[in-house]
């Protein structure tokens, strides 16, 4: 063979051997290399879908959805020309950090890849920075969805706020919903209640984006999907009676109610002090949130249902029932009261140390006589006053919507036994429990549960939040004599010259209620108010008020009472 | 005009263009040569006006390596009224000339890291890119005027001082591609004037023995075959053994040099330059996205213009080294194929009148063109793909790049005009 023949199978010999790499690589291993050129230059994009927006009984959006930004500045884009000091200002962060730190990456390799230099900013920030565009090249926002609360009622507690999903978060959170890195979710109140209602299905966007960050527009073999908007939540709060509550209860600590006791919907829920849901952009900050946590006036705790109080005088409407519902006493069963009462060794005072005289069950609600109770208590069977009290709800939880509920404490024979061993309590101690002092403890949302119970005459629903939502129906049922004298009783305790409660009065309108003092170890003693209002012959509007520290005589309470209940002569239906 | 007259009259002048210069014998286009280039240049342009897209219409590189072509042209035509003689007279000044200009560059600023370039004012040249060519006639020139029975080992030395010098000097430029490239034409030129291919091997097989060392059983099956073919081809006795023995010694050796004298930077440099995906962020970054490319592109290719790794820029130096990486995503291993063919048909029909031309020179010469294109072209397409290490050399005519475009067509033109002054 001639030797360029030789040389040319050779040649031949090492075409082939490139041939065949090629045919592996673009034939054989296509597939896999397709999916890595697809990986590499195909982002998926999420849409963030809105939030369900919150609106109060009528109507009047109480939160809402806004866009918040984080910005970010391109460095290949940021010229010599870039103005550092109105990013500073805006922002915060130092002029010379801000530039040696963008002058850094633009000589990096990701120097078409945006730095996040602020998360979380307002649109108000926003736009101070838009107007100053041309001497800011290369920034950009990008929209972060946040929630708003356009109302004047702030209703913290019952709305709550959002978090981010960080990785040590992801665990807790339920898996079927899919949360992603830096979704937000409901962390408390109503938006962790409702969280699967309110929340929607974020969208899917393929992007085409190459090597440097830059968007090339949609993928055009994938269009995704749509983002569906969560669901829009009615609560039966009245924003305006709320907002009223609220005001009345600047610089107090406590917690009110008000319901309304035909249906179980709740209609104003303050407890004070709160926390601002606007005074942070977007979730809530940890450090914020840690602040709030250490605060010794205590503004994360759910005072409605989670604040633990002696409910005082407005107990002794248990005992009341208790005694006509068992013929125990009739109406003319009387007591002399001089202010104090002897058993043992041990004085039981009444708040009245001058004492009230000869006492019967209705003047002993009425003036709120403790000397009657005190005798009362010895003719009445301890375990039927603790079934009666649970029966009116006491010692478990109401069930609302929310979550964290407290159950209270009604103390009976075993929680004695273990708390003061078998021989260590005795008839003194239950003497305290009939007026809503010692071992008893309750929420305020019990408290006006069971003025609904009496309003109602035992047919009413567990307290909710959400408007139209059916709710859980209670049902006690006493004897037609027992809800007359409760009612006629409570009714006097407003309306009758003497009554403890006649601040709560509201002329021309039906108020009834029962005030009470509860006894605390840090301080003044915390004033309590719990009532309803009728129309026409039906109950509209029940209300627990608690005012921490209001003092005795429960003119605290009372007053704020007094405004709810005007409000609601006026306005109602809501 | 008058100026021009007089330097026309003096001898230097005459003597000059005489020795360069003579009319051709006959202007022939040697189609088997020239088709595949042109066909080339088309694909390389299309490739190149995709790819530039975004930048202006006069900077692109489509534009430039347009209007090179169009010189590339010019020369060529010129090229055919050289005097091929003259290159087999003063081979060796070119030579001098060569490794003199290649010196200077030691003394010429570093660009890029490297100190490749001469530069004349606004101008810069590479030397050490004619030089291919100077090289080329310098080995050709000392083949050929051996007589018939030429001590065989005395000039296959020769041959691989004259072209070690060169390649070691820009190595230390530093300049691997070009390196390798003088160091491999010596093969196929060697081959060609008729030396034994056992010597051919004997050069070879020190290295194969040194990368097998690493792994016993292949070196044991290595050094089996070595036994056959040392037996085969009935060496004396004594070359036979010293043979065995020297690639036992470098198998030998080798490990130990690399287990005890080399520091682990200086290991890591060498595997990630023998296998790039050890480093996937830095060196091998380029090669996994040229075999993404490729492999993604398919038997039809993504079509002109859509290829995701190239449009959306995951593929690095994509106009210049990497072209072929782009032509294999865009077009698929249909365009990988007839690109193959091209080159195949190109270097077919030149070893081809090699082998029908009886002047040595002119032969050898031919050989030695043909090695250059080919080297460039293994070498880049298996950096391609992954099979070579990264060495920036750029493919023949596909590759945007003025002055090796200028380069090859030269190499062309000589090549015609070779063939039409021998036959």
């Amino acid at each position: 063979m001639q030797k360029y023949r030789k040389l040319q199978i050779i040649l031949a010999g090492f075409f082939a051997v490139l041939f065949m790499r090629f045919y592996y690589l673009q034939i054989y291993q296509h597939q896999e290399y397709e999916a890595k050129a697809g990986s590499n230059s195909v982002r998926k994009i999420s849409l963030h879908a809105p939030r369900g927006i919150i609106y109060d009984r009528n109507g009047i959006p109480l939160v809402d959805n806004r866009q918040i930004y984080d910005l970010s500045v391109i460095p290949f884009d940021a010229t010599d020309q870039y103005n550092y000091s109105i990013l500073s200002n805006v922002t915060g962060l130092s002029t010379i950090e801000l530039r040696s730190d963008i002058i850094r990456r633009k000589k990096s390799f990701h120097r078409f890849r945006p730095v996040t230099i602020k998360r979380h900013i307002d649109f108000e920030t926003r736009s101070r920075l838009e107007e100053n565009k041309l001497d800011l090249p290369g920034t950009i926002f990008s929209e972060f969805p946040a929630r708003t609360y356009p109302n004047v009622a702030r209703l913290t507690h019952v709305l709550g706020y959002l978090r981010i999903v960080k990785e040590s978060l992801s665990s807790q959170t339920e898996k079927d919903l899919d949360y992603k890195l830096g979704d937000v979710f409901g962390f408390s109140g109503i938006e962790k209640m409702y969280e699967n209602f309110l929340r929607g299905k974020d969208g899917t966007e393929f992007r085409l984006v190459d090597i440097y960050g830059i968007d090339h527009g949609i993928y055009p073999e994938n269009p995704g999907t749509q983002s569906i908007p969560g669901n829009a939540l009615q609560l039966s709060i009245d924003s305006k009676l709320q907002s009223l509550i609220e005001k009345l209860f600047v610089d107090k600590k406590g917690a009110v109610i008000c319901m309304l006791p035909k249906s179980g919907e709740i209609a104003a829920y303050v407890s004070a002090p709160d926390y601002s849901l606007n005074s942070f952009a977007g979730p809530v900050p940890i450090d914020l949130w840690q602040d709030w946590n250490s605060d010794p006036e205590k503004p994360l705790l759910n005072r409605v249902i989670q604040g633990l109080y002696p409910p005082g005088s407005t107990f002794k409407l248990i005992g009341a029932a208790l005694a006509f519902e068992n013929n125990i006493v009739n109406k003319h069963w009387s007591v002399y009261c001089d202010g104090v009462y002897r058993l043992g060794d041990r004085d039981f005072r009444c708040w009245n140390t001058a004492g009230h005289g000869e006492v019967n069950m209705e003047t002993a609600l009425q003036q709120s006589c403790n000397i009657y109770f005190y005798h009362l208590m010895q003719k009445l069977s301890f375990d039927d006053w603790k079934e009666m009290a649970e029966n009116f709800g006491f010692g478990s939880v109401t069930g609302v919507d929310l979550i964290g509920e407290k159950k209270g404490n009604i103390p009976g024979r075993s929680y004695l036994n273990e708390k003061y061993g078998r021989w260590g309590w005795a008839t003194g101690n239950l003497l305290t429990f009939i007026i809503g002092q010692g071992d008893v403890l309750t929420t305020p949302i019990q408290i006006v549960q069971m003025m609904n119970i009496i309003a109602t005459r035992g047919y009413t629903y567990s307290p909710h939040l959400v408007l139209n939502e059916p709710s859980k129906k209670v049902n006690l049922s006493l004897k037609s004599s027992t809800w007359d004298f409760l009612q006629k009783a409570t009714w006097q305790v407003v309306n009758h010259k003497d009554g403890t409660g006649k601040i709560a009065k509201v002329a021309g309108a039906e108020v009834h209620g029962k005030t009470g003092t509860a006894q605390n170890p840090h301080g003044e003693d915390h004033s309590w108010f719990t009532g309803y209002l009728v129309q026409d012959g039906i109950p509209v509007l029940s209300a627990a008020v608690l005012v921490e520290h209001g003092g005795k005589g429960s003119v605290e309470a009372a007053l704020i009472s007094h405004e709810i209940f005007k409000y609601a002569q006026e306005n109602f239906p809501f | 005009m008058k100026y021009l007259n007089m330097l026309r009259k003096t001898f230097l002048f005459n003597y000059t263009v005489n020795k360069l210069f003579q009319p051709p014998y006959k202007i022939n286009i040697r189609w088997g040569i020239i088709l595949p280039v042109i066909f080339l240049m088309g694909i390389s342009f299309i490739t190149l006006k995709h790819t530039s897209a975004d930048m202006s219409f006069f900077s692109s590189t489509f534009i430039k390596q347009f209007i090179w072509f169009g010189l590339g042209c010019m020369v060529f035509i010129a090229a055919q009224w050289l005097r091929i003689q003259f290159f087999h007279e003063y081979a060796y000044h070119l030579y001098g000339l060569l490794i003199l200009l290649i010196g200077i560059t030691y003394f010429m600023p570093a660009i890029g890291g490297s100190q490749r370039w001469l530069l004349l004012g606004p101008f810069s040249f590479q030397p050490s890119e004619i030089g291919k060519l100077f090289l080329v006639f310098a080995i050709a020139r000392v083949l050929a005027d051996q007589s018939g029975n030429m001590n065989e080992i005395k000039i296959i030395f020769i041959v691989l001082v004259i072209a070690a010098i060169p390649s070691l000097l820009v190595f230390k430029q530093p300049d691997f591609g070009t390196a390798i490239v003088y160091g491999f034409i010596v093969f196929p030129m060697l081959y060609w004037s008729g030396v034994r291919s056992f010597y051919l091997f004997s050069l070879l097989a020190p290295v194969i023995s040194i990368i097998s060392a690493f792994n016993l059983s292949i070196f044991s099956a290595w050094m089996g075959i070595l036994i056959i073919i040392i037996y085969f081809s009935q060496p004396k006795i004594i070359t036979g053994a010293v043979h065995f023995l020297v690639n036992i010694g470098c198998g030998v050796l080798s490990p130990f040099i690399w287990n005890n004298l080399l520091f682990h930077h200086q290991k890591e440099r060498i595997l990630t330059l023998l296998n790039p995906m050890r480093d996937p962020q830095g060196a091998g970054y380029q090669v996994i996205q040229s075999i993404i490319a490729v492999g993604s592109g398919g038997l039809w290719g993504k079509g002109v213009g859509e290829g995701t790794q190239t449009q959306l820029r995951y593929l690095p130096v994509r106009d210049t080294d990497f072209i072929i990486s782009v032509i294999g995503e865009e077009l698929g291993l249909l365009g990988i194929t007839i690109i193959l063919i091209a080159f195949f048909i190109m270097l077919y029909w030149i070893t081809t009148y090699a082998g029908i031309i009886s002047n040595r020179f002119s032969s050898l010469t031919l050989i030695g063109f043909a090695s250059i294109i080919f080297i460039h072209l293994i070498v880049n397409f298996g950096m391609t793909v992954g099979l070579l290490p990264v060495t920036g050399l750029p493919a023949p005519f596909l590759s945007y790049g003025g002055s090796f475009l200028l380069s090859c067509m030269f190499i062309l033109a000589l090549s015609n005009n070779i063939i039409n002054h021998h036959i």
